[in-house]
């Protein structure tokens, strides 16, 4: 039972799945673009770790929401891309729709309380 | 589902997907290097997460756990063996016993749709009777509307030709066999035609009778046969595969509308009674869509229908509760009483209980040797512990890799018990002539059985040591001194006990019973079943037997109610001094100790007309009359003479003890008192030849024939009986002695385990005092000091144990004496001397220790 220590910057894994699916969603990407992607899109704030990326990459494979193809990158590089899935986009929309939800009620928790 | 598959994919290809994996993460981390980030933390742990996503790591660990386990049992192939062995004994022994419940208890028989096959019984409201008269059911045949057939089943000995041995005859309704499913191994099975008593008389041999009798010749359907004396043709032989319902295996099955003509006397056919040998065992099947409960409605009603025809002989309310018949505890047995005796089941289950609670003392026995030697190897491998520990391991996965090393042994231990279980169920089958359909050959039931009890064993002797290694700390603890105690005792009382056993054995085939059984026939007309009236039997007997003595070859002639080794015998109970004697009464003729050659030892011998005189045995004369002279002596039974007056004896001589009817028994003790004027419907004639008997069995036989031609007497060599009676003890005394042997074995693995044990704690002890000039001897001395008491206790309660078992087998067993002092120090210097060896053995090494290393050694 080995436990990992997890940076302060890190995100929970759910909503590190939600992420990476949205990436995905304006087209195939590799593993540490996709880290990329997340980094530059939130300013600099949020910052994923290859500890956590691949295990949730493994995870979103083995459900089938995107699929993972040999190509080379842009430094001419054999490299994996991973492509979202018509099950991946359904899986987004419906976390994204939660997510919505969630946050409009913690938001009115928040205000009103 | 789709899910499942992909991960199926991850499996088979996790090597593949892996390299991958690492090829990714490798470019990840180039293209934060470049980028100025720093790679966080291991690889090779990285990838590892990654890859538990996958749900399989726990694989590649069992994996890594079973090729260690494996590893580790082929550096000490020795005590591996001894584990499988131990442990293969303990599961054979539960797989045996739950083996044998199975094929009672659970299977179904192998006949067609058993679960739509119902026995029924009668219930009254005060009588029970488990048979039912034959008439009723063809009623009930004729009528049940909820029953597609009624069978049933009744069974006689018919003497074959001029056979020594009568098998089972089952006379059965014609659709008996085909509504069973049975097929003919050879010709053909009975059809409706056959029934009747007009039809040509029919039988169909019986698979294992075939076999022994006509040495399974083909040819032999379409011939006849005499049955009593009795014309018929064997028209088939019954598949070996079929069971039928019933409990024996029967050497011909014949039609129940021909049981008068092969059974003189017999009214079957027309009795309603029920009362003149006319009951059978009744089956129904049940109609499709029919249920139990509404079969047993419609026969209450049926049974009240009948009544008004047969007002004495349908009970007033009469019911016929059914059970399952499609199962093997089901079968046979009859009995009438008041009340409705306990099933079969409900009977064997306290047996069952029994033979349970031993082989799980066997099996637990032998899981507590099992985890005695493992905590020993676990001392010995403390460094190895340690360093695994050091490296990183953590305790859950140090006692994971030893639990799964004991799994290892466990499944093995699993394999050779089914083996051994299922080769031990086949030896007892044989012994006991069951009868050939029961198969003990495990099913997937029996095979689960013993893969659940290796795993409870690998828990039971896996798991404490496992966890006291893994916590590197192991103590020797009272329970399992108390186990090794349990041990001695109770191997040392199987190995007495089988020393009782093969002397008794010794002493039954050499010495001679009281009297003499070698050139005996014995002849037995079974007048009473034929209908003879006391008067008439006595003239039969006696014309017989003038008819027999002018026969060349023949030198006396006696008369017995209760013929030597013939299974019926007449008792009574008499106190004396507070004890009970029982008595063997042998009711005889004059002529009948001259022709056993049973000596008279004082007076003299019963004379014709000697009515109220009595022979006693030397055996009865020593306890009824102990420092007395039994001569002359008044006694009584209890029985009473035609007035209801109570008869009183006198001794008038005293005859040699010879234990004809109880050859197992000792201290059986005789009388002997001449037969009465009732008495001789029920005798058999017992034949001394000058010869070898053999040949005279045929000429007693047409003798016979030429009295009464309706009357086909058994015929029996009394040394075959005999022969027969002896078997049964040395197989009785190879069980218990096989039992002994694996039980001494068992125990000194057990000693072997322990005293290695305790070696592998005091090596440093043993160095130093080596180191010191002790000698070896000294050192030994000090290592048997620490388990000397628990031996010698287990020894004295086992010594106890085998005295109180031995009092209790005495009866059973032949010339078993309980104080028997060479028996006892056999087995206890043959228990002293293996124990010694197995001790010895882990002790040798003790002594081979290298004071240096032994000093070192944490």
């Amino acid at each position: 039972m080995r436990t990992l220590s997890m940076p302060k910057n890190e995100m929970p894994s759910g909503a590190l799945v939600l992420l990476i699916l949205r990436v995905l969603r304006s087209g195939p990407l590799h593993g540490y673009a996709i880290a990329q992607r997340i980094h530059q899109l939130s300013s600099d704030a949020l910052r994923v770790e290859e500890g956590s990326l691949y295990p949730a990459l493994q995870k979103i494979l083995l459900n089938g929401w995107v699929t993972a193809n040999w190509g080379i990158s842009e430094t001419n590089r054999k490299v994996r891309f991973y492509k979202i899935t018509r099950d991946g986009l359904k899986q987004l929309e419906s976390e994204m729709t939660d997510y919505d939800r969630q946050t409009r009620a913690i938001q009115a928790i928040l205000r009103t309380a | 589902m789709t899910r499942l598959l992909r991960r199926l994919h991850y499996l088979l290809n996790r090597r593949r997907l892996d390299n991958e994996l690492a090829e990714e993460m490798e470019f990840h981390r180039e293209m934060a290097a470049k980028s100025g980030g720093m790679p966080m933390g291991d690889a090779l742990r990285l990838r590892e997460d990654s890859r538990e996503a996958w749900g399989w790591t726990w694989i590649d660990r069992l994996g890594q756990d079973l090729r260690y386990s494996f590893r580790m049992m082929r550096t000490s192939p020795g005590f591996s063996f001894a584990a499988v062995l131990v442990l293969g004994i303990g599961i054979g022994a539960t797989v045996a016993a739950f083996s044998a419940f199975n094929m009672i208890v659970l299977r179904k028989l192998p006949i067609r749709d058993p679960d739509t096959i119902l026995r029924f019984q009668r219930q009254g409201p005060k009588e029970f009777w488990s048979d039912v008269p034959y008439t009723h059911t063809v009623f009930y045949r004729e009528h049940a509307k909820t029953l597609s057939t009624v069978l049933a089943l009744t069974s006689a000995r018919l003497v074959v030709e001029e056979d020594e041995k009568s098998p089972i005859t089952y006379f059965v309704t014609s659709d008996f066999l085909s509504e069973l499913g049975a097929s003919a191994r050879v010709g053909r099975i009975f059809t409706a035609a056959d029934d009747g008593p007009q039809a040509p008389p029919v039988v169909v041999l019986g698979h294992g009778f075939w076999q022994s009798r006509f040495a399974g010749d083909p040819l032999v359907v379409g011939k006849t046969i005499h049955l009593n004396g009795k014309t018929a043709t064997i028209i088939g032989v019954a598949a070996q595969e079929f069971s039928g319902l019933g409990a024996d295996a029967p050497g011909f099955w014949a039609m129940i509308g021909q049981h008068p003509y092969f059974v003189h006397g017999s009214e079957i056919t027309t009795d309603f009674t029920g009362q003149r040998n006319s009951g059978v065992v009744m089956w129904g099947r049940l109609c499709p869509g029919a249920t139990a409960a509404g079969a047993e409605t419609e026969l209450a009603t049926l049974a009240a229908q009948l009544r008004q025809a047969h007002p004495d002989d349908v009970w007033e309310g009469e019911r016929l509760p059914s059970e399952p018949g499609g199962y093997a505890q089901n079968v046979g047995s009859t009995n009438r009483g008041s009340d409705r005796p306990p099933s079969l089941r409900t009977r064997l289950y306290p047996i069952f209980g029994l033979v349970g609670a031993l082989v799980l003392l066997i099996f637990a026995v032998a899981c507590g040797n099992l985890g005695s030697l493992l905590l020993a190897r676990g001392a010995a491998r403390q460094r190895e512990m340690s360093i695994r520990v050091s490296v990183g391991a953590g305790a859950g996965r140090l006692i994971r890799q030893l639990f799964t090393e004991s799994l290892v042994l466990a499944a093995m231990g699993s394999i050779v018990g089914l083996v051994l279980g299922s080769v031990v169920l086949r030896v007892i089958l044989v012994w006991t002539d069951a009868p050939a359909w029961l198969d003990p050959s495990p099913d997937a039931r029996v095979v689960f059985f013993a893969l659940a009890v290796g795993c409870a064993a690998a828990i039971f002797f896996g798991l404490t040591p496992a966890l006291h290694i893994a916590k590197q700390k192991a103590r020797m603890t009272f329970g399992r001194t108390f186990l090794i105690g349990a041990q001695v005792a109770s191997s040392c009382v199987l190995l007495i006990v089988a020393g009782l056993l093969i002397r008794a054995f010794d002493r039954v085939t050499s010495s001679s019973p009281g009297f003499e059984y070698q050139h005996v026939i014995s002849i037995d007309p079974d007048l009473g079943s034929h209908g003879y009236s006391p008067a008439r039997a006595r003239t039969y007997i006696d014309d017989l037997r003038s008819r027999l003595l002018a026969t060349p070859g023949v030198e006396s002639v006696g008369v017995s109610s209760t013929p030597p080794l013939g299974g019926s015998r007449i008792m009574a109970s008499v106190e004396v001094e507070g004890r009970q004697l029982d008595i063997y009464i042998h009711q005889v003729d004059a002529s009948y100790l001259s022709t056993m050659k049973i000596p008279i030892v004082r007076g003299r011998d019963l004379a014709p007309g000697d009515t109220r005189s009595i022979l006693v045995s030397e055996s009865m004369a020593r306890r009824r009359w102990p420092n007395e002279d039994a001569l002359g002596k008044p006694f009584s039974t209890g029985s009473v003479d035609e007035d209801g007056k109570p008869i009183d004896f006198t001794v008038v001589g005293v005859a040699g003890s010879a234990r004809s009817l109880a050859l197992k028994d000792p201290e059986a003790v005789e009388m002997y008192r001449l037969v009465g004027e009732n008495g001789f419907a029920g005798v058999t004639l017992l034949v001394r030849t000058a010869g070898a008997p053999e040949t005279l069995t045929s000429v007693a036989m047409k003798a016979a024939k030429a009295l009464d031609p309706e009357i086909t007497p058994r015929v029996q060599l009394l040394k075959t009986l005999f022969r027969q009676n002896v078997r049964d003890v040395e197989r009785s005394a190879f069980a218990v002695t096989a039992l002994g042997v694996i039980a001494l074995l068992v125990a000194c693995l057990g000693i072997v385990g322990l005293v290695a044990y305790a070696v592998s704690q005091r090596t440093k002890e043993i160095g130093i005092r080596m180191a010191l000039g002790a000698e070896p001897t000294h050192i030994l001395t000090s290592l048997a000091h620490q388990f000397q008491r628990t031996v010698v206790v287990g020894l004295i309660v086992g010594v106890a144990g085998a005295a109180a078992l031995s009092q209790a087998l005495r009866r059973e067993l032949y010339g078993l004496s309980t104080l028997d002092p060479v028996s006892y120090i056999a087995a206890v210097t043959l228990f002293i001397f293996v124990v010694g060896l197995a001790a010895l053995l882990p002790a040798r090494k003790a002594l081979r220790v290298d004071p240096l290393t032994a000093l070192r050694c944490d």
